[in-house]
């Protein structure tokens, strides 16, 4: 199995190498765009502002190799602002528009903006959890201000795990062959290790 | 987040962890590695690392090496500070496995810096650290030797820039286990809307107790875990039979 660790100039890299790697793979960290269609499940990291972290996924044009994948069989697990370009729209730090996956926006949890950071208990889909093999209400890392607000009911069915923070923060979403969560699995102790394992064995 | 938070701060100088009383005296502390797997495998909510090598050497730029062996055992969220000087040491930091970064000396001296930081890092990496200590009965901050800034009114700055948490230390109880300044803590929470941690005094669990009872979030612990049988399942355990929301 070849698992490509995108590495876009931000984010916590080697945190994901590592989870991975103690999970007994040998991750491959890829810099360039052309070559992500050349992996069975790639993962986007992510520990960035948005509108930092669009502008090089453009000029690298990660963003256009990424949307030619939709629909493919490569998994793709977008982590916290590696799951928020899957929306339409980001709003942190200006405007910048995401891969269009998702018919949402991603905005701040509320005005003056507010921080997530701690351990939340996550709802998860039953079937997803007996997957995960963890409970359906679990403990995961957070760490965010902004978060992804769906502009249609019916992306609310692709949506298999929410936290509460002020608002319903969607948590974990599932769509086609991409997989976002808004916590950090590599940094969620063994709840986030078994995350892990669940989507390594993912087939869309 | 639905959970407080229990939070190691550890204290690196020359490949070793130390411990000092107020921020002086410092004693060995043993190995960092081993250390942060016993806290990794107890459930820590956080670690926290400052390289206080970078503090005694201002030139110096942090001990990436032992960073990226730190990143390599540790499944819980880690808080790095130290040396920190510009954008490029940040991002070098956070690439080998650290997801937030901890900044005090340079808020005072380069404010630009912290702007630019959330530029690239999001407001949500970093935390920014407000030193105490007490004089004349008045707190101050400690790297203010001059006394120009108004303790206040820097809490009250720091946030309107939009940094993700406030860490606060009360430098002067640090490692005397007398417990936390909580009459000073209400107060100046009145003022921080950004999530916090606190620091400084917390020696044993009725103090922590205390601390807690007093809505704080998170709080940062030295003494305590290094030099003392407490572990962070025993503190949390207990915690949790008193009726805190502690993740077990």
């Amino acid at each position: 199995m070849k698992i490509g660790i995108i590495d876009y100039g931000a984010g916590n890299i080697l945190s994901v190498y590592n989870a991975i790697y103690n999970l007994g793979y040998n991750p491959i960290i890829v810099t360039e765009s052309s070559k992500i269609k050349n992996f069975d499940k790639l993962i986007i990291p992510g520990v960035g502002s948005a509108f930092h972290a669009l502008n090089i996924l453009k000029e690298k044009n990660f963003i256009k190799e990424l949307k030619d994948l939709i629909g493919s069989k490569i998994s793709i697990l977008g982590i916290c602002i590696g799951f928020q370009i899957f929306s339409k729209k980001l709003t942190e730090d200006g405007i910048s528009k995401g891969i269009n996956l998702f018919n949402a926006d991603i905005i701040p949890i509320s005005e003056p903006n507010i921080f997530n950071i701690g351990w939340c208990k996550v709802k998860l889909n039953k079937e997803i959890a007996a997957k995960i093999k963890i409970n359906d209400t679990s403990d995961f890392y957070f760490c965010h201000s902004y978060y992804m607000k769906n502009n249609s009911i019916n992306e609310n069915n692709n949506c298999f795990g929410f936290a509460k923070f002020k608002k319903e923060i969607p948590s974990l979403v599932i769509k086609e062959n991409f997989m976002g969560v808004q916590f950090h699995p590599e940094k969620s102790q063994a709840n986030g290790i078994k995350f892990l394992k669940f989507f390594l064995g993912w087939t869309p | 987040m639905d959970y407080i938070r229990i939070i190691p701060s550890l204290l690196l100088l020359n490949k070793k962890l130390v411990k000092g009383v107020c921020f002086k005296n410092f004693k060995n502390a043993g190995s960092p590695l081993s250390t942060i797997t016993a806290f990794d495998s107890q459930g820590a909510d956080e670690i926290l690392i400052m390289d206080i090598d970078t503090y005694l050497d201002k030139k110096k730029e942090p001990d990436y090496e032992i960073i990226k062996k730190i990143s390599e055992i540790s499944s819980t969220p880690i808080t790095f500070g130290g040396g920190i000087r510009n954008i490029e040491i940040a991002k070098k930091i956070i690439r080998l496995g650290i997801e937030k970064i901890y900044l005090n000396r340079i808020v005072f001296e380069n404010k630009n810096i912290v702007t630019q930081l959330i530029k690239y890092l999001g407001g949500q990496a970093l935390v920014i650290g407000i030193n105490l200590i007490k004089i004349q009965g008045k707190y101050r901050i400690y790297e203010d030797k001059e006394n120009k800034i108004d303790v206040l009114k820097h809490i009250i700055d720091i946030q309107n820039i939009e940094i993700g948490e406030i860490k606060i230390t009360f430098v002067d109880r640090e490692g005397k286990k007398c417990g936390l300044d909580l009459k000073f803590c209400k107060y100046i929470m009145n003022y921080i809307r950004v999530s916090s941690i606190f620091e400084g005094g917390i020696g044993s669990l009725d103090q922590l107790e205390d601390a807690f009872k007093e809505k704080i979030g998170a709080i940062a612990l030295g003494t305590m875990l290094t030099f003392n049988d407490y572990n962070i399942v025993k503190i949390k355990r207990h915690l949790h039979n008193k009726g805190f929301n502690v993740r077990l």
